[in-house]
Order: structure tokens, then sequence, then C-alpha cells
């Protein structure tokens, strides 16, 4: 009888994807806390609840590293360019900097704090991981090359589907990357590639 | 595509590889990696992979510690290291992708399989993920296992042993090498014996090579350049000798070159894959061989031809053996004996082997001996049997014997069984179990739970191959190296630093094994190694030999001149048979168990067996004949006894069989091995004797009964119908008309083939026409863009039939297997599969012959799967695959009842849930989806590794290059029968390849326009 | 028509004993009544209890031998929709040819139609491997860009089932106005709501007798050719195919005859029980049922000229894939089959030259029983049979039946007859005033409204 009720639930997101143009434009609309300047406001770890997207074990702003000090997203995502898959910093490059950058004020610092700390019990398999809150997840059933997508479009490209980042206090989706109509707009509009299997194998 | 660093590992997985650090157990590490892994949504999970919504839970993302350069997500990393699956030492590159193995493939730089690789290879995955592997070192407490820790475990082994000293007993089945020697050093400083035991053993060979030239070692047989092939019985395509290496040789002289090819004559009792492949296939009865090789060597004596002078001393012994003696003997008419010796003698140089379980009845030795005397009087000794090969010399069985003697007088008190299982490997007759049962301590390393380490006290799981350091010396001049590819899969050790730590807890072994760790010990093994060949950096030398696998430059001991000796006995004494039945039972080696290691992977269970295309259980081939007899009918479960046991299996009805003969599979019939080989199939070792000839088991020395039960157990054969019908599926051409450069329809019309127009001149017009219309639809959107069109050319003059890529595939494309009951109702999923079909044999004196045709998706350019399906999840790509889009597929299944091949296959259950069980979800490659249940799916010309080839070519901005693709099956192919391209590059081997007068496309006349063109198989 | 050729047969009550006759069936039925919908009812729960199994765990419980991978379902699935089709034949054609035996009848089958063409719109789903997603075998607009293939028979199928079910449905309805409101203006308490809704407020004024009948020719004009397409088009979900044993041109003809050949089958098969439980001997008599046997006898005998065809094609093409496939048809491992479906469709029909078998009507509904058993195991054969032996020896197999396909089967006519007993309740299986309009002149003015 699940079965019952996964139709039921394809039938209203189909139905939902119908509508997707108007929610997708409600949806775009970035947090209040953020003003038009890079300049990230001062947010304590409490304000991040009532920020949008998930929240993190640590608050990692993006406005400050990508936005305020205009770090190259390869910096961290250092395999996007020639994989598939991104790459999730490893905790060696924020220690790299984190080491030395201890903080300028106490919310900075108490998130810095709790790195330090997953870096030093992560000897220890008894203690926590760190385990980030994963925002975009595609579909299994289709193959993503951020590569060849960072290759076409240069090294901005990222926020043609992940957003303004460098806005971000906290990431949150600004496009479901599992809507195909998404891909195949931006396919049309760019004259490329739209074989089911260049995605779908 | 494909990285290949110099690995040098990183501190954390350093931690790792000593898996006992209780702080960091590789089990923990592993779940946070398999954690990882997934979230890095690389891990198909099941049918969640097809699941529309995966949004819909909180993944979690954790990050690496620290990153190890060799690891780049989303890009596989490749590791050089050498195959244990059988005693030939093949070289694989492993594709580890996120830190774990996920594809094996062969080592290109490899002299044994140059860069291809057999089924069981390629299951060593299987091995690896097995479910059945012991997940930590395990003692026996009152009849149970209880779990303890790898020191406590190590200090029990070490103590018993000390206690035991001077009765202490190794049982090794691990190749020669640096843990051999280890090994060897160890089990000397206890004191103790060392067993090397191989069941498929060559003792035979050895012997024979010993009485006739003084040389107890076996050579190297040239198959390359061989043009005339006769093997008397030994399966050199199967399980004989270093398989993948004579296939290839094979391949290259009875494939047909464009000019001519090497004849290949069987002479056996039935017809096994080797003699599938012969060009002439004489069923002689077990023993009688010997007497046709002796025949042989008697008229090429006799006519004074190439002969070496000192092989005149025969001339008087051999003389005995007339061609009319010799035909009484064996059935063949004297004329036939005499032009097989003038075609083989005339034919130099040529070949004649002999040996394999097949043929090791009691005259093994004479048998061999008759042979090395042949190939000596017709000057290949020195050609294409070569000395000095250095190949390994495992104890055999009389050493085992011996063992069980010792065991038995209480000479033996403590055994350490490692990379063997002499429980089920040896005829229950022998009472090995018995024996074992009485010591007071035995210990095994066994991955597995198989028969002898369920009887075991201790058991100190090893590494797999792919976990642990190593080397192997599979012959002269070849030194392979292993190296863990990924962190372990469970809290096992690596056998050599079980010794290590054992030698250190021995206080008077200690100060002799100093090695910190095995890897230490190889290290420092290497570096002499490197100091004795004069390298100047041990350091670069080592990384070197990391990096390429091993060294295959390495000094080959000048070939020994090879003389007979002065009196060559060549009295032929006829081998006796146990019992008094009707039938003799031939124990078949199987190309897929192997001596039964391969029973435990269900890509080898579902791999059908080439010849009789079973899976999942056991069968007795009996001739029809034999079969009318006895009123047994296929699937009929008749009971086969022998004075040393009875078994029930299934009937098998094949005219390749002798009608005096009843054959059963060796392998399955497992009583422990894990959840897939447990009671699954019979041993017919239970029937055989215990008795040794020679210091050799003799596999074909008994007679046995049968008897007829009332029970029934149908066949799971992948197989609908074994003959064409007329169909031209698998087309062959006489020799004569290959060299005339005949087409296929020439030949046929050759031999009476009444000529049929597929088209009348109007259909041909219309088909035309329609070809037209759609050529121009081509030039529409996407489809007008300039884009390869891939294609691909099989030569069915090279394809054995080994299977080899069906397996490959099937560890490509995360194929799921799907069981007894489900292939049992024809619904396997091998996207790949080998047709093979029976020629002949229907009357009797009528010659029987088979022929193969791998089948796969042909990807049709006018295919009719694609305008059936409702919502295009079967289309046409515009680089010509036939694409087949799973998360579309609602599973209407029109398209499969479309497709005249039916290479296209249905997910009727969540198949992929129950194949992919943890930890063998661990193997499933990332870049392709798993399907989920009630979709359809097939052969996708491994789009995966188009589209990889193709970003990697973007990146790199340059054109996609012929040879970038490489397909999984022409990967493994052995034989090189399979080739991959881009068919609008006239400059490609796909091309090149199709261009042969042999070329022709399966079913044709539906005029479907299929991209897979076959080359006939020519019968020398 | 031959229907035409003697005498017809009139009614020889007056209106009102018409209208009390007909009204009599839905009173409150008697036990059997009972007893057979809970039958029905029974069958149709197996029905969904296998279709719940089969949605757990897969496809895979029915007995698929790939390559047969269309086996039972289609089969039933094709059976339904024949049975249809004699309905809209009965019921609209022989109106257009003002037939007068189509009278008693057509009521009656015109409601099997609709029942049947419900049962077989459920197959499509069934069957298919992932039925949660059935609907993406409509267009409808989506954010994909995704059509489906308007290249598939498959998809042809689907606008055939649902315009036949729309025009059947709605002839029905509108065939059924003037007799509700006969049954309105008997009945009281809710009944008489309920019917007075679905009268339409019809009076049976002048007027709207004008415009009904006008409306109910045309509507019969409309279904008339549906009962030539819908069932061409089924068949071309075979013939369009490339196997051997589907791909035939005589295909839509055929099927088109079998489908009226089955369609009477079953209409005997409910008509003959309907008329004794409902005592409507003296409306529909021997007179109905030569005529239904008559054509029988021409559906069945153009069916025995296509098998025979088929056989002939087969051997004049010389073509091994098609020769090979039939020759398995009666000698392979599915002889059975082969044979029931002959036997029954070809010989068995031949027997109604009789007329006195024609009019007897225990032979008559034992034929008609086998006409249904044939007929189901000829599109069996026609499927399953093919598919099982096709271009590639080694892919072979041969067919089996597991309790999944038994299960949906059952609960094919579980759900068939559940609908047609509840219907046989609710509203007249005779229609009222046709049977009125043949009543002679001199009886008229007594009774009636």
């Amino acid at each position: 009888m699940r079965k019952l009720v996964v139709v039921g639930t394809i039938l209203s997101a189909a139905a939902l994807v119908v509508l997707l143009p108007v929610l997708r434009s409600g949806s775009a609309q970035q947090p209040p806390a953020l003003a038009d300047s890079l300049a990230a406001p001062r947010l304590s770890v409490a304000d991040s609840g009532s920020l949008r997207g998930p929240r993190q074990p640590i608050f990692f702003r993006h406005d400050i590293h990508a936005g305020q000090y205009k770090m190259q997203c390869q910096y961290c995502h250092y395999s996007v360019g020639a994989s598939s898959e991104p790459g999730i910093p490893t905790l060696q490059t924020c220690m790299g900097c984190h080491t030395v950058i201890g903080g300028t004020d106490s919310t900075h610092r108490a998130e810095i704090k709790k790195l330090r700390q997953f870096w030093s019990d992560s000897a220890d398999a008894s203690k926590p991981k760190l385990e980030w809150v994963r925002i975009h997840s595609l579909a299994r059933f289709a193959h993503f090359p951020h590569m060849r997508h960072v290759k076409a479009m240069g090294p901005n490209a990222c926020q043609t589907c992940h957003g303004d980042v460098a806005r971000m206090a906290q990431v949150f989706k600004v496009n479901n990357v599992n809507n195909m109509g998404f891909c195949i707009s931006c396919h049309l509009t760019r004259k490329v590639n739209r074989d089911c299997t260049a995605c779908h194998y | 595509m494909t990285v290949r660093p110099v690995i040098t590992r990183d501190q954390g997985s350093e931690d790792r590889d000593q898996g006992a650090s209780p702080e960091l157990s590789p089990l923990t590490a592993d779940l946070s990696r398999r954690r990882f892994l997934t979230v890095l949504g690389v891990a198909g999970a099941g049918s969640a992979a097809l699941s529309g919504c995966s949004t819909a839970k909180v993944e979690k993302l954790i990050p690496y510690l620290v990153q190890s350069e060799d690891q780049v997500p989303g890009i596989p990393t490749w590791y050089a290291s050498t195959c244990t699956e059988c005693s030939a030492g093949c070289g694989v590159h492993v594709k580890t992708r996120e830190a774990r193995a996920i594809k094996l493939e062969g080592n290109p730089e490899h002299p044994v399989n140059a860069g291809t690789l057999c089924q069981r290879g390629q299951a060593a995955l299987q091995g690896l993920y097995n479910p059945g592997r012991i997940k930590g070192p395990l003692q026996k407490q009152r009849g149970a296992f209880q779990s303890l820790l790898w020191d406590e475990a190590i200090g029990r082994l070490a103590q018993q042993f000390q206690n035991a000293r001077g009765k202490v007993a190794v049982i090794s089945g691990a190749g020669p090498g640096s843990f051999d020697d280890l090994l060897a050093a160890w089990t000397q400083a206890q004191g103790g014996r060392l067993i090397r035991y191989q069941p498929f053993d060559r003792a035979p060979e050895r012997a024979a090579n010993l009485r006739v030239f003084g040389l107890d070692e076996l050579p190297l047989y040239d198959f390359a350049t061989a043009r005339y092939i006769v093997s008397f019985g030994a399966d050199f395509l199967e399980t004989w000798g270093p398989v993948i290496e004579q296939q290839r040789g094979f391949a290259q002289s009875h494939g047909f070159n464009g000019k001519s090819m090497a004849r290949h004559v069987y002479a056996g009792p039935r017809m096994d894959l080797t003699a599938m492949n012969a060009d002439e296939w004489h069923p002689l009865l077990p023993g009688s061989e010997a007497s046709l090789a002796l025949g042989m060597a008697g008229v090429i004596l006799g006519e004074r031809t190439t002969a070496p002078q000192d092989a005149n001393a025969l001339a008087a012994s051999l003389a005995a053996y007339t061609p009319e003696k010799v035909a009484q003997d064996t059935g063949l008419t004297p004329d036939a004996i005499r032009k097989l010796a003038r075609e083989f003698v005339s034919a130099a140089p040529s070949l004649a082997v002999a040996g394999g379980i097949g043929a090791q009845h009691r005259g093994a030795v004479d048998l061999c001996a008759a042979v090395a005397i042949l190939n000596y009087v017709a000057g290949n000794v020195g050609q294409t049997v070569r000395f000095g090969a250095g190949l390994p010399k495992p104890d055999g069985y009389a050493a085992m014997q011996q063992l069980i003697a010792a065991m038995n007088a209480g000479e033996v008190t403590a055994v350490l069984v490692h990379d063997a299982n002499p429980l089920y490997a040896l005829p229950r007759s022998a009472r090995f179990a018995e024996a074992f049962a009485k010591l007071p301590f035995k210990a095994s390393t066994s991955l597995f739970l198989d028969e002898t380490a369920a009887a075991c006290d201790l058991l100190l799981p090893a590494h797999h191959a792919l976990e642990r350091w190593d080397d192997l010396r599979p012959r002269a001049g070849v030194l392979g190296l292993m190296q863990p590819v990924m962190t372990p899969v469970f809290d096992t050790l690596a056998p050599g630093d079980v010794l290590l730590r054992a030698a250190q807890k021995t206080p008077d072994l200690k100060a002799q094994f100093p090695a910190p760790s095995f890897e230490a010990h190889l290290k420092q093994k290497w570096a002499e190694l490197a100091r004795s060949r004069g390298a100047a950096d041990t350091e670069q030398f080592w990384r070197d030999a990391l990096q390429h696998g091993g060294i295959f430059n390495g000094a080959v001991a000048t070939p020994p001149a090879v003389r007979l000796v002065p009196t060559v006995p060549t009295v032929l004494t006829a081998p006796s048979f146990d019992g008094d039945g009707e039938l003799i039972l031939l124990p078949v080696p199987s190309s897929m168990y192997f001596d039964g290691r391969g029973a435990n992977r269900p890509w080898l269970l579902e791999n059908p067996d080439p010849v009789t295309k079973i899976t999942w259980g056991s069968w007795a081939e009996l001739n029809p004949e034999t079969a009318r007899r006895l009123d047994v009918r296929e699937g009929e479960i008749i009971r086969v006894t022998s004075p040393h046991g009875s078994i029930d299996v299934p009937v098998y009805v094949y005219p390749g069989v002798r009608p005096d003969v009843v054959a059963i599979p060796l392998g399955l019939g497992h009583t422990e091995f894990g959840e897939y080989a447990k009671g699954l199939g019979v041993n017919p070792l239970d029937l055989l004797g215990a008795g040794s000839v020679e210091g050799f088991l003799p596999y074909v020395a008994t007679r046995v009964s049968i008897a007829t039960t009332l029970g029934f157990h149908k066949l799971a054969k992948t197989e609908g119908n074994p003959r064409q019908l007329g169909r031209h599926i698998a087309e062959a051409m006489p020799l004569a008309h290959a060299e005339q450069g005949y087409t296929v329809e020439e030949s046929l019309k050759q031999v009476g083939e009444e000529e049929h127009a597929v088209n009348t001149a109007r259909e041909a017009e219309a088909i035309a026409g329609f070809r037209a219309s759609q050529v121009e639809k081509t030039k529409l959107g996407a489809y007008a863009e300039e884009l390869p069109k891939w294609g691909m050319v099989i030569d069915l003059a090279k394809c054995t039939g080994c299977s080899a890529c069906v397996t490959a595939c099937y560890a490509e494309n995360n194929i799921p297997w799907v069981g007894y009951d489900n292939v049992t109702r024809g619904r396997e999923m091998s996207w790949m599969r080998i047709e093979r079909y029976f020629e002949g044999g229907v009357e009797p004196g009528e010659p029987f012959a088979a022929r193969v045709v791998p089948m796969l998706c042909q990807h049709c350019d006018n295919a009719p799967c694609e305008p059936v399906c409702p919502v295009y999840a079967a289309y046409h790509t515009a680089d010509g695959l036939n694409g087949q889009v799973y998360n579309r597929c609602v599973g209407t299944r029109y398209c499969s009842n479309n497709c005249p091949y039916k290479v296209r296959y249905f997910n009727w259950f969540p198949f992929a849930k129950r194949a992919f069980q943890a930890p063998l979800d661990l193997q499933l490659n990332p870049d392709v989806t798993v399907r989920a249940r009630g979709v359809m799916e097939k052969c996708t010309f491994c789009v995966q590794r188009i589209r990889g080839a193709q970003h990697q070519a973007r990146l790199e901005d340059r054109p996609l290059a012929d040879g970038d693709v490489r397909t999984a099956c022409q990967q493994a192919c052995p034989s090189g029968a399979i080739v991959f391209g881009n068919v609008k590059d006239p400059e490609s081997r796909v091309v090149r390849a199709a261009e042969d007068h042999r070329e022709y496309h399966v079913l044709g006349e539906l005029n479907v326009r299929p991209s897979v063109t076959y080359l006939a198989k020519v019968q020398a | 028509m031959t229907a035409l050729a003697h005498e017809p047969h009139r009614p020889t009550q007056t209106h009102a004993e018409v209208t009390r006759d007909i009204l009599g069936t839905l009173k409150t039925p008697s036990r059997g009544y009972y007893l057979a919908l809970f039958g029905a009812v029974a069958m149709f729960l197996v029905g969904l209890f296998t279709f719940t199994m089969l949605l757990k765990e897969g496809l895979g419980l029915a007995g698929y031998t790939p390559p047969v991978m269309w086996s039972v379902y289609i089969t039933t699935f094709v059976f339904w929709i024949g049975i249809g089709h004699a309905g809209t034949l009965i019921s609209a054609i022989l109106f257009l040819f003002r037939s007068p035996w189509r009278t008693a009848v057509y009521r009656s089958t015109e409601a099997m139609t609709v029942f049947a063409v419900m049962t077989a719109a459920l197959f499509p789903i069934i069957h298919i491997g992932r039925q949660w997603i059935f609907y993406w075998l409509l267009p409808y607009p989506n954010a994909r860009f995704l059509w489906p293939n308007f290249k598939s028979p498959l998809l042809w199928d689907v606008f055939a089932i649902t315009t036949y079910f729309t025009v059947s449905t709605t002839f029905l309805i509108v065939g059924l106005i003037p007799d509700v409101a006969a049954i309105r203006d008997k009945v009281s308490g809710w009944r008489h709501t309920i019917y007075k809704l679905a009268a339409l407020g019809w009076t049976g004024a002048n007027s709207q007798w004008r415009h009904y009948t006008r409306g109910y020719l045309y509507l019969a004009a409309l279904a008339t050719p549906l009962v030539l397409s819908v069932h061409s088009v089924v068949s071309w979900d075979f013939a369009m195919s490339i196997i051997p044993g589907w791909h035939g041109t005589i295909f839509a003809p055929y099927f088109v005859a079998g489908a009226i050949y089955s369609g009477i089958g079953m209409v005997l098969t409910l008509l003959i029980p309907l008329r004794k439980v409902l005592h409507l001997e003296h409306m529909i008599t021997d007179y109905h049922f030569d005529n239904l046997g008559k054509l029988t006898l021409l559906t069945g005998s153009i069916l025995f000229y296509a098998y025979a065809m088929e056989y002939f094609v087969a051997w004049y093409s010389g073509n091994i894939f098609e020769q090979t496939t039939f020759w398995r048809r009666a000698f392979g491992p599915m002889w059975w089959a082969g044979w029931s479906m002959i036997i029954c469709n070809a010989f068995v029909s031949q027997l109604l030259w009789f007329r006195k078998i024609r009019t007897n009507l225990t032979s008559l509904f034992i034929i008609s029983l086998f006409i249904n058993l044939g007929m189901w195991f000829e599109r069996f054969v026609i499927i399953a049979s093919s598919l099982s032996n096709d271009y590639d020896p080694y892919a072979w197999s041969n067919p089996a039946i597991t309790w999944a396909d038994w299960g949906i089967l059952i609960g094919s006519f579980g759900w068939f007859l559940m609908y047609f007993l509840l219907f046989a309740r609710t509203f007249p299986v005779v229609a009222i005033q046709e049977i009125k309009e043949m009543i002679p002149y001199p009886r008229k003015h007594t009774g009636g409204h």
C-alpha cells in the first residue's frame, strides 16, 4: 500500500512542478538580515535558526568567506573543476587558516572553537564527527558533471544553480536541482545538448 | 581518465593498515567511510536510486579529515596489483572510487594477461566484499565461535605452536613469493612441516617430464606460434595452466588472420569448452589417449621427418604402436592417425598438450610422457614447449597423504591452514576431516568460513589480496606486487603480520623475525632485490615496481638443453578404475568455480557454464544414448554410486560426452563456505577413492553405477533451444572459403545452402526509400551535429565462449544476479550473454560441434524497440546509441517483446536490493544507475565510459581519440575478439576490423541495421 | 439482416403490463441474486489482494518467463475489450439498421459494454512495471518538457479505450432517461429523489421525444465506427510489432470479428440466466436467441477463415520464423492452448448451423461458455505462444501461469459481474419505452402513460 501513497505524492508533486516557476520566484528572495552590500552582518549562532536553510553543526558563514573575503569557491570545493563531484573541504583545509585565525568577535570565536574541537577529536573514533547537513542532493539516476559546467560557464558558474551563496549567512536551497525542467530550460536557452543519456545512464 | 599515481600511504590509512589497534578499528573507520560515500551520492542503494524524490530525507556530508593526494571524489584512482584467484598470477589494475575498489581490469604491462582478465579474476571483488567473510578473529568455545581481540588470538596461536614445537604443520595455498618464503622460515623455526597445497596440481606432467627429459618441472606452452595444436584432454581454455595467456595465444594462432590459421584437434572423452573450439574432436576412452600420442610419434619417427637424432633411440619401442594397434585402442582409423601425425609434424611448429584434471586417470603420467615424446619427436621442444619457466611446484597430493598419516599418528598436533580448503578439496575417502578433527589445535587464516575453517579452533581472518601488501613470483622473470587499495572491509589482518606478531610473542623467535610489520618486511626484501639488480635508488625502484604492478623484465634462467633420458619407458598400462559400474566417472573442472573457491561468488554462480549453460547447481552429463538406455530425461535426479560413496544429481543430456562416461562438474557441493555456496550442488570428489598414483590424485579413476530416483530438479539453464534452426545466428565457414575471401553468403552457397533473396526488388526499393527518409530525419536538431557513431565488431573466429566478458559486464554495470528461481524462469539479467549453439550430433555417427556467439544489445539504427515505447524511455541517441532511460521507463515491456535479439532485461523484483546486500554494495559503480524494480535495462555500450571519456576530452580541449573508450567486455576479452569505436572515423580500429569478407549481421534480413558486426567463425 | 427475413416478434402484453413486468425486475431481489452478488464481490477482493501483492513485491509474482513479457494480463485485457464490442454492435449498429430483435436485449448488452471496458481499462495499469506512474502514459504538460511517444501503439490504445468508454457510457445513460423517468413515477421515498435526478427532468413531452430520438440516433451513429476502430487499434498493439504471429495484415478485421464473436458469447452467457432470474421469458424469446446465434455463426465463421489464413500465409510466405511460430502453435509445448482456441472458436461455432441448437437455450449456453473460453485462449495463444518462440532460439522459453495471474483474472470477472448485477437491480435491463413502441396498435390505448 506504501506505493499508493507514493502515487499520491507523485501526483501532487506533478501538480507542484507545473506551479514551480511561481514558487521559485517566491523562494529566491534573500533573508531580511542581509543588506545589498557584501559586508556580512554580525549574526550569532542563535540567529542561524531564524535564517533560511538548515542549521549546520558549525555556523559556517559563506557570506564572510565567499562574500567579504572574496575567496574563490574552488579554494574549498577543490575538485569542482576536474570532477563530477565538487568536493567538500577537508578539516585540514579549514584548519589551514583557522589554526591562526581565531575570529574577530565572540560569536565567530565560538564557531571556530567548535571547528578546532572537531579537528582535535578527529583521531578518536568514539568522538562525534563533523557532519554537514546536505542541501543539494541530486537524484542518483541523474549524473551532473560539475567540471563540464565550470569549464563551459567559468569559475563563477556556481551561483546559476546554487544562488548567490556569497550573500548567504546560512546556505539554503535556491533551486530544486531535482527539477528536470530547471536543467532543461537552461540547456534550451544555451542551445546545448539535451540528449537524455547526457545525464541519465 | 585513468590516473596511476605513485602510491604514498598517508598517515590516516597507515594507522588503519595495522588493523588490530583498538583506537581505530577498521570496522568503524569503514562504517564512517561508507556513510561518507553514501552522502557523496555515489553508492546507489537499491531502488532508492530510482525513487523520484531523493531530497526528502536529510543527508549528511562527512568531510575527509585529511585530503589524500591520490583520492579525488568523483575521479577513479587506479592501483596496480596482482590477482590471486589462481596460480597464474595475472596483473590487475584496481579501479577505486572514493577509496573503495569497484572494478578489476587487466594490467596491460603484465606478460601473463596483457591487459585482460578472466571471469574468476573479475569476481575477486565479490570475494573482497563477500557477506560470508569472517568479520574478525574468532575462537571456538564449546562448539561455537566467539570473537576475541587480535592480540589474544595471535597470542593463542603463538602459545599453541610453541607448545607443539616439532609437531607443527602448515598447509598453504599461497604461491611463491615473499610471504611464502616467510611462511617457510617461520614454519621451519617452529620445527614444523610446510605443505604447499594446490588441489588442481599438475604433478603428472612434472613426473612425465622427469621420466622423459629428466626435468622435474613444467614447461610453458606457446600457443601463439603453434600452427597445429593437439590437446589430449588438457582444458587449456578453462582451468589448465595460465588460461588467459594460453587463450590469448590460441586466439592469435587459431583466429583467422586473413590468410591462414592453426588447426586444433582435441582428443578426450568429453567436449568441454576447449574441445568446442577444436576443429576436430575425437571422443577417446579415458586412458587410450597415450596410445594415440605414441602412435603419432611412431608414424613421425617412422617417416624420418624432422625428428632430432637422439629420438631414433625410441624408434624400436615406438614401432610397437603401429597405427593399426593404436586404431584398436582408440577406435580411430589407421589412416586418420597417420593423417593426424603427418599434419602435426608438417605444420611446424606444432604443439601437443596433455594433463588437466579431466585427463588425470591412473595412466596420466604415461599420457603426459607420451605427449612429451610426441612433442620431442616433432621438434617442438624448445620451440613451442619451453622449459626453464620456473613455474611453481606445489607439494601435491602425496604430501597431504603423509600429513594425514602424521596427524593420525600424532606426529602433528597443531596445524595452521592458509589459503587452502583441504577439507573440501580432498576426497572424503582420504579421511582428512577425521584426522583433522583429532588435532588439539587447528587454526586458519581463511577469509571465509569454509569447510576447513569451520573445523578449526582459531580463526585469524586474513586481509583480501586487495587489502594487503604482498608479492608473487608466478614464474621466472615475473614479480607481481600487491598493495592495499582500500581500508579493510572487516577487522582482518595480513597473514604476514599474523606470523610476525606471533613470532614476537614467541621468545626464541623474536630475534629471527624482527620486522615490525609485513609491509616493512616486504619493503626490505625489495630493497635487497633492488640492490641485487644494481638499482641506485631502492626507494625509486620500489615505487616504479609499485606503479607498474611489479617487475616483468626479470632475468629468466636460460632454457636448459632438453635431451631425452637414454631409456625412455614407452610401455603403456591401461589405467584401471575402481568399482564395476557401467559408466566411468569424469569429474569436470569448472572454469567458473575452479577448485571450489569460486562457489561463493554469485557472479560466477550465475555466469552460465560455457558448455552446458547451466547456472546455480550441479548436473550429470549423459550421452543421449545412455540417457535413452537408462530412460532418464533432463532434470531427472539420478543416484551416482561408486565404491566410495554416492551422490544424487540431476541429469543433463549432452551429445558431447561419450556414452560410457558420466561427467559431473567439480567445485560445488560445499557444506560450509557462506550462504551462496552452502548446500548448492554436489561434490563428485565424494565418489573418488583416496589412493594416489606417483604422488598425484587420479580424478578419473572410478566406475559408477546409475540408479534412477523419482526426484526432479529443474536445471537453471539460460538457454531456450540449443539449435539454430537454420536462422544463421552463429555463422561459420571452412578455412578453404575464408582463404578464398568468400563472404558468408558465397560460402553458404558453396556448401549447397539454397540462396534465398531476402527482399524482392520492390521491397528493397521501399526499404531504401525508408532508409533515405531516416537519413533525412538525422539532419534534424541534435542529430545533425557532428557526433561519433558507436559500433562494435566481434570476431567469432577468436571468441572461445569463455564468458569473461559476461562477468566484466556484471561488474561494470551494476547488474544484479537473480538466483536459481528466477533463472529457471529465464529472468537472468546478463546484458552480455554467450549463446552456444550445437551443430550435428543428432544421428549417431554425425560429427558433433558447437558454435558460440556473444549476444548483446545491437544498438540498431532502425531499432524495433524504440517506436513502441510509449514514454520515450527507449530512444535513439544522437551518437547512434540505443538509449535506455531507466528513470523514464514505466515498464510496459513492449520494447523487449519487439526486440528480435531478446537482449532487454526486466527488473521483475527489486533484484538489486538482494544482489547488493552489504557489503557487496560497496562494489557498485557510482557512474551507473542502480535499476529499481519495474524498469527495463540492457547493454548501453558502457555509455558511462563514453560520457566519461567525452568529459575528459572536453576538459583537455581535444577531440575524442580512437581507443579512448573501451567497453568492459572488450577490455576483459582474453582473445581480443571485441573491437569498439566510432564507425564514422574511417581510421578507427572498429572500421578497419569491419572491413572483412567474413562480416555479417545477426538477423540482418530484418533490416534493423545493427551496430554490432560479427565476423564469421572459420573452421580449419 | 437475416433477422428481418421473417415476421419479427411482437410483445403480447399491454403497456401497463410491460412497465409492471420490467419494473418487477427492480423489486427486492431473491436469495440467488444476493448469493451471486456476494460471489462477485468475493472474486473482486481476490483480485484486489493480488494487485496489492503486485505493488508490494513486483510483477515477478506473475508467471512471466522472458521473452514472454506479456502474458495473462494483456490476454485478459484484450478479452474484456473484445467483450464490449457486441454490446455496441447490438445497441448502436442494429439500431441504425432498425433491426427489431435488438430491442429486448440491447440494454443489458449496452451495460455489459460499459462494464467490460471499465474492466479492460484497469489492465494497462495493472500490467506495467511501475504502476504508480501509469499517468506518464497520458499527454499532460510538465516541467520536464516531455511528451509521450505518439508513435507507440500502446498510446493509441490509451486513447482508444478512453474514447470508447466515454461514448458507450454516454450512450447507455442517454438510453436510460425515459425508463428512469418511468421508474421515478412508480417509486417513492429516497429512491424517488435519486431517480428524479437521474431522469434529468424527463416528462415525455412531445418536444422532448423529438429531440431525444434525434440525439439518440446521432449517438448511435457516433458509437458505430468505434466498434471497428477500437479493436482495430487494440489489434495494432500486436500487428505493429515485428514478432512472428503478431505481425499480420489481417489483424484488424480478424480481431474485430473475434471481438464481436466473444462479445455475443458473453451476451448469451449473461442473458440466458438473467432471463430466467428476472422472469423475462416472454420478452426475450427464442426469436432473439435465434438471431444472436446466427450472428455468432457469422463471426465464428469469419474467425475460422482468419485462422486458416494465418496458417496459409505462414506456409506461403516461406518465412522460417513465421513457419516455426505457427508449427509450434499447433504442435509445440503450447499445443493445448492452440487447439482449445481452434476447437472452441472455429469448430464449436459451426454447430450453430442447426436451428435446433440455436434455439435450445441449454446448448446455446454451453456453446457460449466454450466461446468465452476459446476467445480467452485465442488471445493467450497469440500473445504468449508467439512471444515464447520468436527470432532467437537461444532465448526461447515456455510461458507459465502462477497464482498472481489467476488472482487478477478472477478479480476482473468479479469486478465486472459486481457492476453488472448492481445495474440489473437498479435500472431496467430491458428498454421499457422501446418495447412499448413495438406493441401492435389495437392494444395501444389501454394503459400506458
